[in-house]
C-alpha cells in the first residue's frame, strides 16, 4: 500500500467555497467504482460537508452512491482522481492542511462467507491553493 | 528427486516495480525496457489490472504493440496475473456464471496478449477450476493458481484443488508456487521500516518472538487457527500501547510471511508450473535474510523444475529508502547461485527460455502416485 501518496502536492484548488484535490490509488492495481467505498476532505480540520463531496474521474463526476454499483468506470493506477466539495481553502498563498480518508473494497480478497477485506487509508499533506 | 534436474528460467514480475511506476518514473513501455536491457529477464510477467488499461479488454492494436515491443528487446512472456475479483459488487459476491464469465474474459486477455499462463487466484474453488479447464484449452492458457501465505501446499484447500486437478486431467491446470508461504523470518526491512515509525526494540523483538513460535509450530492447520494468530498480532501492538501497528503486524505476520517448510511444495510440486520467487529484502551479505531462496531454488532444479521463477519483491510496501532494481538484481544473482550450487542453471538467455517454457507447459498430465 501506498497511502503516502494518495494526496497529489500542489494540486488544491478553489473557488473561495468549494476545492478540490487530485487523489492517487494507495493500491497497485485498478479498481472498479464499486469498490470506493468513500473518502472525506478536510482543509486546515474543517471538513466538507459530507453531501457535497464528490469524485471525479474519468472525465466525469460522481457521488459515493452512484459509484455503488459502477463496475464500468475504473480508477487506473497511473490516474488522479478528483475529490472536491464545500470547504473554503484561500488561495492567498497562505499553507493549507490537506486532509484526505479514502475507503476502498479490495474485491479479491474474500474475508467471510459474504465479504471481502476494506482498508482505509489517510493521508495529509501541506500546500498553498490555487484559484479554480 | 527426479533423474534430470531442472533449469528454471529467470524472469521477474513488473508488481516488484510497484513503487516506480505509481510515481510515473517509468512508464510500462519504459519498465519492460528497463527489464530487458538490465538483465532483469528474460521471464516476464505482468498483473493485467496493473498495467493495461481498460483490462481486461484488449485491442488488436495494442496487442500488437505490446507483443512486438516484448519480441523487440528480446524478453519472454510468462505469466499474466489475473484477479478473481469475487466481491466486485459490494453488496453481494459474484455467482458462479458470473465468476466463470469474468475469468473467461481475462484468460482471453492472456492469449490474445500473448501470455501462455494465467495466474489465477485461491478464491476459485476446484469447481470453478473444473469449468474453467475447457476454457484454458481452448486458449491454450494455463491456468496457474497461485498458493500463497496464509494458504501452502499441504493445506486442505490446495490438496483439494490438486486432487480434482488429478480428476479432471486437464493439461493446463495447474499451481503457481509463491515462496512467501515458506518463510523463515519475520522480514528485517520491514522491522526497520517500524522501527522508522516508533517502534521500540522491546515491541519488535516481541514481533519476532511471536511470529517464531508460529514457525515452531507450523502453518495454520486451519482457518480458525488462522484467526487466532491474526487476532495476537493486533492483541499485542496493543499491550505494548502502539494498536494502530497491530493490523499491520497481522496482516504481514500472517499473510506475508507463511511458516511452512520449503519441503511442502512436494505436495503438489508436479503441477507447479509457474513460481513466484517472493522474496523481501537483501541483507549486507547480499542475501535474502528471512525467504530461503538457496533452499527454494535447489528444491526446484532438484524436482526437474523448468518453469519461469519471477522474482516478485514485496518490500516496497514499506521500503522506501532502497531501490527495488538493486534489491532485485542482487535476489537473481542468489537464485543463480542457488541454481549452479545445486548443479544446475538457471537460463537467462531469451530463445531458450522460449523452448524451455514451451517444453515445460507441455510436459505430461501428471498424476498422483
Amino acid at each position: 500500500m501506498i497511502p503516502d501518496r494518495i494526496i497529489e502536492q500542489g494540486t488544491l484548488t478553489s473557488n473561495g467555497s468549494r476545492s478540490s484535490v487530485e487523489v492517487r490509488i494507495p493500491w497497485y492495481r485498478a479498481l472498479p467504482g464499486s469498490c470506493i467505498a468513500g473518502a472525506t476532505l478536510s482543509i486546515d480540520g474543517i471538513p466538507a460537508d459530507p453531501g457535497s463531496v464528490r469524485w471525479g474521474m474519468n472525465g466525469k463526476e460522481f457521488t459515493f452512491d452512484e459509484l455503488r454499483d459502477n463496475t464500468d468506470e475504473w480508477w487506473f493506477p497511473l490516474d488522479s482522481a478528483v475529490l472536491s466539495g464545500d470547504v473554503p481553502a484561500a488561495a492567498d498563498g497562505s499553507e493549507h492542511t490537506v486532509d484526505v480518508d479514502l475507503t476502498l473494497y479490495i474485491p479479491y480478497i474474500v474475508i467471510s462467507e459474504n465479504e471481502v477485506l476494506h482498508i482505509e487509508e489517510h493521508d495529509t499533506k501541506t500546500m498553498k491553493a490555487v484559484n479554480a | 528427486m527426479t533423474e534430470t534436474l531442472g533449469t528454471p528460467i529467470q524472469g521477474v514480475t513488473l508488481y516488484s516495480f510497484t513503487r516506480a511506476s505509481h510515481q510515473r518514473e517509468y512508464d510500462l513501455e519504459a519498465l519492460i525496457r528497463k527489464v530487458a536491457a538490465d538483465g532483469y529477464g528474460p521471464g516476464l510477467e505482468i498483473i493485467g489490472f496493473s498495467s493495461f488499461r481498460g483490462f481486461p479488454a484488449i485491442d488488436d492494436s495494442f496487442a500488437g504493440w505490446f507483443k512486438d515491443l516484448v519480441a523487440e528487446v528480446g524478453l519472454t512472456q510468462t505469466s499474466l496475473a489475473v484477479n478473481a475479483d469475487i466481491g466486485i459488487h459490494r453488496d453481494r459476491l459474484l455467482d458462479q456464471d458470473e465468476l466463470i464469465e469474468y475469468m473467461r474474459l481475462q484468460i482471453e486477455a492472456a492469449a490474445k496478449l500473448g501470455f501462455p499462463i494465467a495466474r489465477v487466484q485461491i478464491s476459485l474453488t476446484p469447481d470453478s477450476m473444473e469449468q474453467l479447464a475447457p476454457i484454458a484449452e481452448k486458449n491454450d492458457v494455463t491456468l496457474a493458481l497461485e498458493v500463497h501465505a496464509d494458504q501452502y501446499a499441504s493445506h486442505p484447500r490446495i490438496l483439494a484443488l490438486r486432487d480434482r486437478y488429478e480428476k479432471v486431467g486437464s493439461p493446463r491446470l495447474a499451481f503457481t508456487a509463491d515462496w512467501g508461504a515458506t518463510v523463515t523470518g519475520f522480514a528485517p526491512s520491514l522491522l526497520e521500516a517500524y522501527r522508522r515509525r516508533g517502534a521500540s526494540e522491546d515491541l519488535l523483538a516481541q514481533v519476532v518472538d511471536l511470529w517464531n513460535g508460529y514457525y515452531a509450530e507450523g502453518p495454520p492447520a486451519n482457518q480458525q487457527v488462522h484467526g487466532q494468530r491474526f487476532g495476537s498480532f493486533i492483541g499485542l501492538a496493543a499491550r505494548n500501547g502502539r494498536p494502530e501497528l497491530g493490523i499491520d503486524f497481522a496482516i504481514n505476520g500472517t499473510g506475508l510471511f507463511g511458516p511452512a517448510r520449503v519441503e511442502d511444495w512436494l505436495e503438489i510440486m508436479p503441477w507447479v508450473r509457474h513460481v513466484h520467487g517472493k522474496f523481501f529484502g537483501i541483507d549486507e551479505n547480499h542475501e535474502e535474510p528471512s525467504v530461503p531462496v538457496r533452499d527454494l531454488v535447489k528444491l526446484l532444479v532438484e524436482n526437474g523444475y523448468s518453469g519461469a521463477i519471477s522474482s516478485e519483491y514485496e518490500g516496497w510496501h514499506w521500503n522506501h529508502w532502497q531501490s527495488p532494481f538493486d534489491i532485485i538484481r542482487d535476489e537473481q544473482a542468489v537464485q543463480r547461485s542457488a541454481a549452479s550450487n545445486a548443479g544446475s542453471r538457471m537460463i537467462t538467455d531469451n530463445a531458450e527460455a522460449k523452448r524451455v517454457l514451451a517444453a515445460h507447459l507441455a510436459a505430461p498430465v501428471p498424476h498422483l502416485n
